[in-house]
């Protein structure tokens, strides 16, 4: 135990982490790489509204899809985006149960980036209803039409799913960001960020009796979080595998699209730590045992998806099923084997570099694989979706997709609306945790006086 | 008029200390006190004997149930209100419906669970009186302070500022309106 190289080093004071987490909202150290990144994604939120605007007044026929392939870029994204998320309440609630100290210097932005990417998720479907105005009809409420939703569907089954997952996932944020709140306001010279911190704050003083009632209540959240994302995106690949579409039609789908998810996820938590840490020069607290931690993490994750898809190809072949068979040889070999083989590729070509001790403590190395991997999972949602489509049981209804110019601008606008919010809370909010990273200073400390 | 004293606030500077401070301060008869720390001090619960408090385990719980039937009778209700047939399925699914019961049901577990925290600490409360002591300021930095509330039986203006400096505070200040 005691050659464990501790997660924050021990030379570092309880004072040492409030400065450096609480002088970026007060005192922004990197003002003009982020005003560019800013300016970047609000350019990009343009192009989103701009694309959205027009997928308003002129239909989804804009897009791409038709039929055969009626799930394009809109369903594909969402289950990218959704399983982006994923990796922020894993993070945050699985490894707190597990008493994993790491975590506390992540999981604050990684659960923020779990919000934005859920309402990123959450835009997608709206977007491809084709007449989003009536999303609302999803709701079970006395209409006038005398019809209640159907919730034998898992297309309703979804928006509840989802709904769930954004509400959880800002809860559990924001409770466990009251605390560092607090400090903030106590840090703050000037009165407009007292106010505005104070008030967010809820007027938290740490007190000894709010704390042990506050830790069972996020301890509670975060034991009924980890059965939420495991249910959500099951659910998600229960839109695809109650249906009878080739590809799809099989039970390995659950834990397939869940460990998928988690996989692509973690990469993105990677890439924000590694840039983060950079730019705002918080080496003593992301440290190299934290980029380690996540690379072996990463490295875990992406051989549980390549069981997946091992196993989906053994599925299709032990079903016996022709057209089964026939969709495993289209993705090996026809129309869109780019996007299967370069799934493949990216996601665990690149990955296996981390086996070297060397490579996971590299930022670059490891930012590189990252991408490499959130590259690979989009690949992937495509080729499912769209491999299985493409080609159904009859030759005569068989026929191919390509994204249209408007498909594109809405994923690449988007990528601003995951920005922007992501963005404004680096800048304005404790991004990691103040007090959870002094709590495992006091116990580094406890444990070093012990020997 | 001088301001009435509403209690003293002690301060320490490590986590051990206060510890220590608040279970002699138990130990030796105070019950209105409380701790105040930058983050949860390991023990503190057990020192003020609060860990047997399972109330917002047991809110979640109400709430869990709460959002599993509530979700639960929409759906039957629905279904009678407007059946739906399709190829003689069942119109009461319950496997299919578990899935909404589901995530309704960690909802509502969480926003119950969320609502009963705050409530049982009242807050938000975006002052109290423990503000205006001046080094309060540290207890979100890297001070501890152990309070006692002029409530408590054993509480005497002179004798427990005294008390609080020889459990070895570093300052021992009145909390005042």
């Amino acid at each position: 135990m005691s050659s464990k190289t501790p997660t924050i080093p021990l030379s570092e004071t309880y004072r040492d982490i409030t400065r450096e987490v609480a002088r970026v909202p007060l005192h922004m150290p990197a003002r003009i790489p982020w005003l560019i990144a800013f300016i970047l994604s609000l350019a990009l939120l343009s192009l989103f509204l701009a694309s959205a605007t027009y997928l308003f007044v002129r239909g989804v026929g804009i897009w791409g899809v038709n039929i055969p392939v009626n799930w394009g870029f809109a369903i594909f994204l969402y289950v990218w985006w959704l399983g982006l998320g994923h990796a922020g309440t894993l993070i945050s609630a699985m490894l707190l149960l597990m008493g994993q100290d790491w975590r506390n210097s992540l999981n604050r932005f990684a659960e923020a980036m779990t919000v934005c990417a859920v309402i990123c998720a959450g835009m997608e479907p709206i977007l491809h209803l084709g007449r989003p105005w009536f999303f609302y009809w999803m709701f079970p409420y006395p209409a006038t039409m005398g019809v209640w939703p159907q919730f034998r569907s898992p297309l309703e089954w979804d928006i509840w799913a989802v709904l769930t997952y954004l509400i959880v996932s800002i809860l559990f944020w924001y409770i466990g960001l009251v605390p560092d709140l607090a400090t903030v306001r106590d840090r703050a010279k000037k009165r407009g960020w007292q106010v505005f911190f104070g008030i967010f704050a809820l007027g938290w003083r740490g007190s000894a009796r709010h704390w042990a009632v506050w830790q069972k209540t996020y301890r509670t959240i975060a034991a009924i979080a980890v059965p939420l994302v495991i249910s959500v995106h099951s659910e998600v690949s229960l839109l695809f595998a109650a249906g009878q579409i080739p590809g799809w039609h099989s039970t390995v789908f659950p834990p397939y699209f869940v460990l998928g998810a988690a996989f692509s996820g973690f990469a993105v938590v990677a890439m924000i730590a590694i840039v983060m840490r950079h730019t705002f020069e918080l080496k003593d607290i992301v440290t190299e045992r934290h980029l380690d931690l996540l690379a072996k993490v990463l490295l875990a994750m992406g051989l549980m998806t390549a069981y997946g898809y091992f196993f989906e190809i053994f599925d299709a072949f032990y079903s016996g099923e022709m057209r089964e068979i026939a969709t495993v040889h289209d993705r090996f070999s026809g129309y869109y084997a780019w996007s299967y083989w370069g799934a493949v590729f990216c996601n665990f070509v690149p990955l296996q570099a981390l086996w070297l001790d060397r490579v996971r403590r590299s930022p670059v190395l490891l930012f590189m694989i990252s991408t490499s991997v959130v590259v690979g999972m989009w690949l992937e949602r495509y080729m499912l979706i769209v491999t299985s489509l493409y080609k159904d049981f009859l030759p005569s209804s068989f026929g191919y997709y390509h994204g249209s110019f408007w498909d594109w601008s809405t994923y690449i606008g988007m990528l601003g609306l995951f920005m922007t919010p992501f963005l404004l809370f680096v800048r304005f909010l404790p991004s990691i945790s103040i007090f959870e990273d002094k709590e495992v200073l006091a116990r580094e400390k406890e444990e070093a006086k012990r020997g | 008029m001088a301001k009435p004293l509403l209690g003293f606030a002690a301060e320490f500077g490590t986590p051990d200390a206060l510890l220590k401070a608040t279970k002699r301060a138990r130990a030796d008869g105070f019950c209105c006190i409380d701790g105040f720390s930058p983050f949860p001090v390991e023990g503190m619960s057990g020192a003020l004997a609060l860990e047997r408090d399972h109330r917002i385990g047991w809110i979640a719980v109400a709430g869990g149930l709460f959002g599993f039937v509530g979700m639960l009778v929409i759906q039957l209700l629905t279904n009678v209100d407007y059946p739906i047939e399709v190829g003689g399925r069942p119109l009461f699914a319950y496997p299919a419906f578990f899935v909404v019961d589901f995530e309704l049901m960690i909802l509502c577990a969480v926003l119950f669970a969320v609502a009963g925290m705050l409530i049982i600490n009242r807050l938000p409360k975006l002052h109290d009186p423990i503000f205006n002591t001046p080094r309060f300021g540290l207890a979100s930095e890297d001070k501890f302070f152990l309070y006692i509330d002029s409530s408590d039986p054993k509480f005497d203006p002179d004798k427990t500022r005294d008390y609080l400096g020889s459990l070895g505070a570093l300052s021992v200040e009145p909390v005042q309106p």
